[in-house]
């Protein structure tokens, strides 16, 4: 049962970023491409968590409770990176849609396909 | 007594740069003022910090007092140093050139100055930090700058630059994320020095996957074909003195981390090897794809992308001919281009195609801007006696210490290529009668300097290298020498590991 | 005290900037600085150096050595007695013209370099004069702005092929020698390993042959020598094209000097026979004279590049003799043409029309140069020629004479033609108020022709320094006399007497016609012809010289047909769809380069097996 939610989370966490990949590659409307960045982008939070995590394990704090079980605690840095991997990709994902509404001014067009001013 | 510490570089900007708005509050013109002296006592740190630093001593900072491996530190080393140097510096001059920029209102000069204060700190950042995240970090702020940074001008097709720029680069971000996050779960820490010593322990097939996520994900910053197709839309439609941004911090700052990540954390043969390919396919492409543009922005972005392939070639060697020849790249680059792209800004300032048939005759209408922008061109074919023609010089002596002949012999045809473009600039802009009235832009004052301080530099460079060579010699050293930046971050780590 | 090699660069290069400041503030003030710098650098270089005279310094690790050798010597001389005459005639002859400051800088800058490349005792000072003098030279051909694309881009390609060939030879010779100086390379050069000899060699050659416009890489020669001012012409086909033979006799000679190079040595004796035989060719059907001059330079060049190819001790005297005397014949031969163009405002063959009578100077220097460039005793070109014939009769290269006769005889077509068409002939209406050049332009094609006419009749004076120079490339016992030479075979020729009868001969055949025809002469115009009933339109070219070789060309033209410019053109135009091709893998399309990043990294993964040896 453990083993399928370790590997459940290995899976959603592989499955999103190719779902972000295929987003970002396939899709042609510029938002759907954002989407599929931030998607990419939870995959990889959700990986990197998942490291981190043991099964059963406590919460990184020495406690008096914890201190006998110090080996089954839970590695705290992979935590305190997400949160700022999460920070980070909202930054880009603003920064993106900002350019969408910019782009979306420009061409009057949300399709990719028909910006395409800069060339060769 | 000047307090110098590495931590003002990431501090001061990064301090600057949210108090900004609040100084334009109080006095509108602050804004253009209060960066320029960041960036004054950056520079002014730099030279002082340089000065003392030897291969043997490099400077590290821990910071919030943590000692490394579990704090970050940021390592001022003869080589980072020099690079960091190099950026702040070049910070310096491109302020000086732009802070008084006319084309903008107040909102997008603050925007400018903010961003350009933001991608400083996240360039030198890249630079100095002696931890994987925090470089991962770093290499975001100058992202999402540099993205904004090529939208800024609403007029032209800035925010489709950038948006292509952001699609490579969130590529490239999450490519490091993921190594990072495989790395972490095979070493169990993040410091550099520390990975670099427990890197024995990773197995072969996942060390290539990880150092195959870094390889790609810093070889967009660093403008490696086939990652590079934002290079080209980027400097061309982002204001001029960020093109030069660009071509001296932040291409500089890509493959500085990929050299890091080489040299450093993993001793693959084949990396070299691979890196060697690449540099060559891009510096191939690239220069032939120059000669065929029409837009000299672009043009000039494609031969940054080939000076950048022959940067990469020449740390492929791995020996310390090939390290200081690219380290002496480093350094011309950033300088030839950012003089080029500085010059470039004036020369189509009032041109709606920025096309090259556009400059018939701009050499006697704008004699001073012309005449940079031809010792530029001069500086980056390698002709002598311009600094360009030294770093030439040594990678093809470090290339033939190595026996590989091909090589030096597609350098040298490639710049047969560089030259031919070049040369057809500059028999436009001096060769050709001024076909119809386009007006002139004059530049002003504090920019003319600036234009002339880096040829200055190029010319003085070019007829006595022997300014640099120490410099860039202590830097080669301080690279190939891994073992002692092991052994000053972590005393002792190494004895008890191995 | 400053070195007094240091000083002559110094005068040089100031000379280069107070003559664009100069310029900047007057013509007049401008020239006095050209005159005064250019003569002033020649005089300290013919005087200034009492002693052998050294400079040593180290430049990021280089070892760097100044000092003339006794073989370089004779082509600086050339270059400083040269360039002063070119540029005194210049100030003249460039008179009105735009940018002069700019034009001067250069001019000096490509002397600096000339003189700069024989001094320098290393490959790294050598290259960088080398390149000075390249990019100064090409910012002067397309200083007017005429195919500025054409030609311009063509002359840097080929010089950049060139140097970064040399420069390739340059760092492999540093790796296998570990020094730059020439010396150590000449002396450790026969323990490399023969294939990295043979690449070095060649790169060396290619690198000195494409500046003196050998073919196949000549192509750049006729445009850029036609298209740049003629007072730099001047020097440019005088001296600047004899630094690519000044590299090619040391490397031929010193350093691949083991005998186990004897193909490349025939090969390129062949290629610069080839040449000549070829640019003569080209030279008959220019109607355009300063065309017809660079072909003929290109031929003349031809000429000595067999000289030093052969590598025999008669051989390369002869070379350098005819180096010193082609400088001084063909920077006359500009010099007179830029006279013409200056005065009747063309050059070409069929407008412009008998000038005899108003240029008569101008007309004397150009006969003089003639006979020297055609070989015709008394003047020195019979000579060299000589010399060059018995060499190459006595290395038994029997074939080679046949095709470098054939040249030399159908050099005297062009000769005449230029000769004839310019000067002789009737005298248009149009040029009725031509007067002599100026002074300036006169004084340095007279002072030209006056040296061609006594080191032709007294070689001696020339094979003085020559000797000298052969010391320097190891030919320690050269017979010499004033005007005695000692054939291959031993014996004596004494070519003075020989240039002496023919001379006499010539004279007094030429008093004998002139007295006999002195009644018949009469003065005609172009209409003064019969037109068979037809009544020729006043615009239209009556010239005779159109077509003047009518019947040679037509001899001659199956091989004309594939010039080696169509060839390159094809190149380039090949290498330009392919670029252009290339160009469009940068699409445009933002998520195209994302799926770049996607197939990159794909195939990386694919191939680690291979990348890394897995």
């Amino acid at each position: 049962m453990q083993d399928f939610l370790t590997y459940g989370i290995y899976g959603t966490a592989i499955f999103l970023m190719l779902l972000g990949v295929y987003a970002v590659l396939v899709k042609r409307n510029l938002i759907k491409i954002v989407i599929g960045l931030s998607i990419l982008d939870s995959g990889l939070h959700l990986l990197f968590v998942a490291i981190g995590f043991i099964s059963g394990g406590t919460a990184p704090i020495f406690s008096p409770m914890a201190i006998e079980s110090a080996n089954k605690m839970v590695d705290p840095v992979p935590q305190a990176l997400v949160l700022t991997a999460i920070v980070i990709g909202f930054g880009v994902t603003a920064v993106a849609l900002a350019l969408v509404i910019r782009l979306y001014r420009h061409h009057n067009t949300i399709n990719i396909d028909e910006i395409k001013n800069l060339k060769w | 007594m000047v307090i110098a510490d590495p931590i003002y570089y990431i501090v001061l900007p990064l301090l600057t740069a949210f108090l900004l708005p609040l100084f334009g509050k109080l006095y509108k013109p602050l804004i253009g003022i209060i960066p320029g002296f960041v960036f004054l006592f950056l520079a002014y740190m730099s030279v002082i910090l340089m000065i003392d630093i030897r291969p043997d001593n490099p400077i590290i900072t821990k910071i919030a007092g943590w000692t490394p491996p579990f704090g970050i530190n940021l390592v001022f080393s003869s080589f980072s140093g020099f690079i960091a140097s190099l950026i702040s510096i070049m910070g310096f001059l491109i302020w000086a050139y732009s802070y008084k920029f006319k084309k903008v209102g107040f909102d997008d000069s603050l925007k400018y100055f903010i961003l350009l204060l933001l991608v400083v700190t996240g360039s030198i950042g890249i630079v100095l930090t002696g931890d994987i995240f925090n470089l991962f970090v770093f290499l975001e702020i100058t992202g999402i700058s540099a993205y904004a940074l090529t939208a800024l001008y609403r007029g032209r097709d800035g925010a489709e630059a950038a948006f292509k720029f952001l699609l490579i680069g969130a590529f490239a971000s999450s490519m490091i994320l993921l190594a990072i996050i495989l790395l972490y779960t095979q070493v169990g820490t993040l410091n550099m020095a520390e990975i670099s010593v427990r890197m024995h322990e990773v197995d072969l097939k996942i060390k290539v996957l990880i150092f195959i996520l870094f390889f790609v994900g810093f070889g967009i910053e660093a403008e490696m074909f086939p990652l590079n197709g934002w290079v080209p839309d980027a400097y061309s439609q982002a204001p001029g003195p960020i093109a030069a941004v660009f071509a001296g911090m932040v291409a500089k700052a890509g493959i500085y981390a990929l050299v890091r990540i080489i040299y450093l954390m993993f001793d693959l043969e084949g990396a070299f090897h691979l890196l060697l390919i690449m540099g060559v396919i891009t510096m191939i492409i690239a220069e032939v794809v120059a000669l065929r543009q029409e837009a000299l922005r672009r043009m000039l972005a494609y031969s940054s992308i080939g000076q950048m392939g022959l940067i990469m070639i020449a740390f492929s060697f791995n020996t310390e001919q090939g390290v200081f020849a690219a380290i002496f790249l480093m350094f011309n680059h950033a300088i030839i281009k950012s003089l080029l792209f500085l010059t470039t800004s004036f020369l189509v300032y009032n041109t709606k195609t920025k096309l090259i048939s556009d400059l018939d005759g701009f050499g006697k209408k704008m004699p001073l801007v012309s005449l940079l922008f031809g010792l530029g061109a001069f500086a980056i074919v390698g002709l002598p006696p311009f600094s360009g023609f030294w770093s030439k010089l040594y990678v093809l002596i470090a290339a033939a210490n190595q026996h590989m002949e091909v090589i030096i012999a597609l350098i040298l045809s490639v710049s047969v290529v560089e030259i031919i473009y070049y040369f057809k600039v500059i028999s436009r802009l001096y060769f050709r009668k001024a076909s119809e009235e386009i007006p002139i832009q004059k530049p002003s004052l504090n920019s003319s300097i600036v234009m002339i301080v880096l040829g200055l530099i190029i010319i003085s460079v070019g007829v006595y290298p022997d300014l640099i060579t120490g410099l860039i010699e202590n830097a080669t050293t301080s690279l190939l020498n891994k073992d002692l930046y092991i052994e000053k971050i972590l005393p002792g780590l190494a004895e008890i590991i191995n | 005290m400053m070195n007094s090699l240091f000083l002559l660069l110094f005068i040089l290069f100031g000379s280069a900037i107070l003559s664009y400041i100069g310029h900047r503030i007057s013509e007049t003030l401008g020239n006095i600085i050209v005159v005064v710098g250019a003569f002033s650098a020649s005089i300290w270089f013919f005087v200034g150096f009492e002693t052998p005279a050294e400079f040593s310094y180290k430049i990021a690790d280089f070892d760097a050595l100044w000092s003339f050798s006794s073989y370089s010597w004779i082509f600086a001389a050339l270059v400083s007695i040269l360039s002063p005459l070119a540029l005194l005639y210049s100030t003249s002859y460039m008179k009105g013209k735009e940018r002069l400051g700019t034009f001067y800088f250069n001019f000096f800058l490509s002397i600096l370099g000339m003189i700069g490349i024989t001094m320098s005792q290393d490959f790294i000072s050598l290259f960088i004069f080398w390149e000075i003098m390249t990019w100064s030279s090409y910012l002067i051909v397309i200083y007017l702005g005429k195919d500025v694309e054409k030609v311009g881009i063509k002359y840097m390609i080929f010089s950049a092929i060139g140097a970064y060939a040399l420069l390739m030879g340059i760092v492999l010779i540093n790796r296998e020698v570990g020094s730059l100086l020439i010396e150590d390379a000449f002396a450790y050069f026969p323990q490399i390993q023969f294939s990295t000899q043979l690449l070095i060699g060649i790169l060396l050659l290619i690198g000195f042959s494409i500046k003196s416009a050998m073919m196949p890489l000549h192509v750049w020669a006729p445009g850029a020598y036609s298209n740049s001012p003629m007072s730099y012409t001047a020097v440019f086909s005088g001296a600047l094209s004899k630094m690519g033979i000044y590299g090619l006799g040391l490397v031929f000679i010193r350093l691949l000097s083991s005998g186990e190079f004897t193909l490349i040595n025939e090969i390129f004796a062949w290629a610069g026979a080839i040449t000549t035989l070829m640019a003569t060719f080209y030279a008959i059907i220019q109607d355009d004279a300063k065309k017809l001059l660079a072909y003929s330079s290109i031929g003349q060049l031809g000429y000595i590049i067999v000289g030093v190819a052969i590598g025999t001790e008669l051989s390369i005297m002869a070379a350098i003799y005819l180096a010193i005397l082609h400088a001084a014949f063909k920077g006359n031969l500009f010099m007179a043409i830029g006279a013409v163009e200056k005065q009747t405002g063309s050059t070409d063959m069929t407008l412009v029309t008998g000038l005899i009578r108003k240029m008569p100077l101008t007309f004397f220097s150009t006969l003089v140069s003639i006979i020297a460039l055609a070989a015709v005793p008394p003047l020195g070109g019979f000579v060299g020629k000589w010399m060059l014939y018995q060499s190459l009769l006595a290395s038994e290269h029997f074939f080679l004479i046949i095709v470098i006769f054939t040249a030399s005889t159908a050099a005297f077509l062009y000769s005449f033609k230029i000769l004839y068409s310019l000067f002789l002939g009737q005298e248009e209406p149009e040029f009725k108020n031509i007067k002599e050049a100026p002074l300036p332009m006169l004084i340095p094609m007279i002072l030209l022709s006056l040296f061609l006419i006594v080191t032709g009749t007294f070689p001696g004076i020339l094979f003085e320094p020559i000797a000298n120079g052969m010391k320097y490339l190891g030919f320690n016992d050269v017979n010499w006399n004033m005007s005695l030479l000692v054939n291959a075979w031993g014996d004596e020729v004494n070519l003075q007497h020989v240039s002496m009868y023919i001379g006499t001969i010539f004279i007094v055949a030429f008093i004998f016609i002139s007295l006999k025809n002195r009644k018949r002469t009469r003065y005609v115009t172009t209409k003064d012809i019969s037109t068979s009933g037809e009544i020729p339109l006043p615009h239209e070219n009556l010239s005779f010289k159109l077509n003047f070789y009518k019947p040679f060309e037509r001899a001659i033209s199956p091989v004309m047909k594939k010039t080696m410019d169509s060839i390159y053109d094809e190149i380039g135009n090949g290498l330009n769809a392919l670029f252009q091709f290339i160009r469009y893998i940068y699409s445009g399309n933002g998520q195209g380069y994302a799926l770049y990043v996607i197939i990159f990294f794909v195939l990386l993964l694919l191939l680690k097996n291979q990348i890394f040896g897995l």
